[in-house]
């Protein structure tokens, strides 16, 4: 007797899990990992050491460091879920 | 991007449980959008100086260096969310969740520019008018200015917000600022007013392990089968053992109400997130029956099964042993916490010098940070070596209030005392406080005897 516009909510497509999934949990690693690296390294500091005349201000340098991170965690767990997922299904008969 | 996901058009329910679903959403926000604006010894009470890399928590500052301070805390709210998981199931989800509080405040939003829920879904369906632009160019506009607030507001705990409040007011906030601002508003109205309980279904890690804490004498919200079963309609005046039927009239109100889209009478599903509206739902409806309330109530499996329920059990005291274990950790060290930090670098030029009169000297480079807010004056001490001296520094430093400062200094010893490699303790003390004191170890390096 459920009305027909309360079916409950459909599903989100198995792509569209995967995409948020992927990005939303490497965005929580990513403030983790910013949170530890930049209270144990200043950026003025760090960035100076690639380029003497380099410089940044603090801001920018923490901001560089998250996306850096968030980047990285997007390509490592996009990576991990798009070989899990397109793997050869075992054959069950073998 | 959201077609495929239907979309849920929770219906309004008064009662106990939105009652203080409404208190906690009003305290929680209140909270987070005041408390930027709070002072603290003429300074924001609350800032988190990522510029200075320095944190201020009312009086207290803290350095990167009490890094394992917040990694203690972290580990304390992380052990909190289990405890009061295993206890009474996702409270957190329900009330304290920013995911619920934000969308609980733009589904109000909502109710107050497109009605009801059935007139939200008439709307929706009605063919563009001037009404339905009229409202829904209401909504927006309310949940923009809403959202661009609490950017606003997120970034007011990064930089001074009074200053950022004229900067705005000048229209000359600085690039990255204004990106985090519009960055955090931007994901606010993404995930309050559209996302919503797809966040809680496919993006929350929690939402997936949390049932690993449950137990059967964990409080859940549960429907009762015995009672309600078999459901179905029936006139007030039926007497429901007669006409052989349980207490639930299948009205759905529980099923509109939620904000997931569930039926908890299929029992505890992962999408729950407990905001006990059902509960409410369905107490407003046995209300008007005359039946008693709770056919979908708080309660445990133990209970349902008429089986009592242990509060008390292993699992709680574990989790409430190292919980207090932790607090007692993070309080003590906090307490006797000694707002200095003294670095001493070896200079690594030269192992030692030898002076005339057989004295053999040693260099360091000692750096005092000062973390109070308060300038302080130090003594300086070394021992470590019979007869061991400093020079190029007087007997006191004094350091301003949050300043380091970098000093090189000369030990000096007898050659018949220092010899070999010898382990020296530098000692820097508060002259108007003696409990704030630090001592550090260095090596002092001589001839081989």
């Amino acid at each position: 007797m459920i009305s027909e516009e309360y079916s409950g909510a459909k599903q989100w497509s198995r792509d569209k899990q995967a995409v948020f999934t992927v990005v939303w949990i490497s965005f929580l690693s990513a403030a983790i990992g910013t949170m530890v690296f930049f209270a144990l390294f200043d950026p003025v500091d760090l960035f100076g050491i690639f380029d003497e005349d380099l410089e940044i201000s603090r801001d920018a340098g923490y901001a560089a460091g998250f996306f850096f991170f968030w980047i990285l965690c997007v390509l490592c767990s996009g990576v991990t879920a798009y070989l899990v997922r397109t793997a050869p299904k075992r054959n069950a008969k073998h | 991007m959201y077609e495929s996901a239907k979309k849920i058009y929770p219906r309004e329910i008064g009662g106990r449980f939105a009652n203080l679903s409404n208190l906690a959403t009003i305290v929680l926000l209140g909270l987070f959008y005041a408390v930027p604006w709070f002072n603290w010894d003429e300074r924001q009470a609350v800032l988190f100086d990522l510029p200075a890399r320095k944190f201020h928590l009312l009086g207290l500052t803290l350095w990167p260096q009490d890094f394992p301070y917040l990694a203690m805390l972290l580990m304390i709210l992380a052990l909190s969310l289990f405890f009061f998981t295993a206890l009474a199931g996702r409270l957190w989800c329900g009330f304290a969740c920013p995911q619920t509080v934000w969308t609980e405040i733009f589904i109000w939003m909502e109710q107050w520019t497109e009605g009801t829920r059935s007139q939200r879904m008439k709307l929706d369906k009605a063919p563009w008018s001037w009404n339905k632009l009229r409202r829904k160019g209401a909504k927006q506009f309310l949940w923009i200015t809403f959202s661009m607030w609490t950017g606003f507001t997120f970034v007011g705990y990064f930089t001074p917000v009074r200053e950022l409040g004229a900067e705005l007011l000048a229209l000359n906030v600085g690039g990255w600022t204004l990106f985090w601002g519009l960055f955090y508003g931007f994901a606010t109205y993404g995930n309050a007013g559209y996302m919503r309980e797809q966040v809680c279904k496919y993006m929350c890690p929690y939402a997936r392990f949390q049932s690993a804490m449950f137990d059967k004498d964990t409080l859940i919200i549960s429907y009762d089968e015995k009672r309600g079963e078999p459901r179905g309609g029936r006139k007030r005046s039926v007497d429901p053992k007669e006409a052989g039927l349980g207490d639930c009239i299948d009205c759905q109100l529980c099923v509109q109400v939620c904000p997931t889209g569930i039926d908890i009478r299929e029992g505890l599903q992962y999408e729950c997130i407990a905001c006990a509206a059902c509960i409410d739902a369905c107490d407003s409806i046995m209300d008007k029956m005359d039946y008693p309330r709770g056919l979908v109530r708080y309660t445990t499996e133990h209970a349902l099964h008429n089986e009592g329920t242990r509060v008390l059990r292993p699992r709680m005291l574990v989790y409430a042993t190292i919980l207090l274990i932790l607090i007692a950790g993070l309080t003590t060290s906090m307490a006797t916490r000694t707002p200095i930090i003294l670095d001493v670098i070896r200079d690594r030029n030269a192992l030692y010098r030898e002076l005339p009169g057989d004295i053999i000297e040693n260099s360091y480079t000692l750096k005092v940070i000062n973390q109070d807010n308060m300038a302080r004056t130090f003594a300086l001490s070394v021992t470590g070596v019979e007869g061991i001296t400093l020079d190029g520094v007087g007997d006191t430093l004094t350091v301003d209030g949050g300043g380091v400062l970098s000093v090189p200094v000369r030990a000096r010893a007898h050659r018949d005392n220092a010899y070999g490699i010898m382990t020296i303790h530098f000692t820097v003390k508060a002259i108007d406080d003696e409990a704030v004191t630090l001592a550090e170890d260095s090596r002092f390096l001589g001839p081989t005897p």
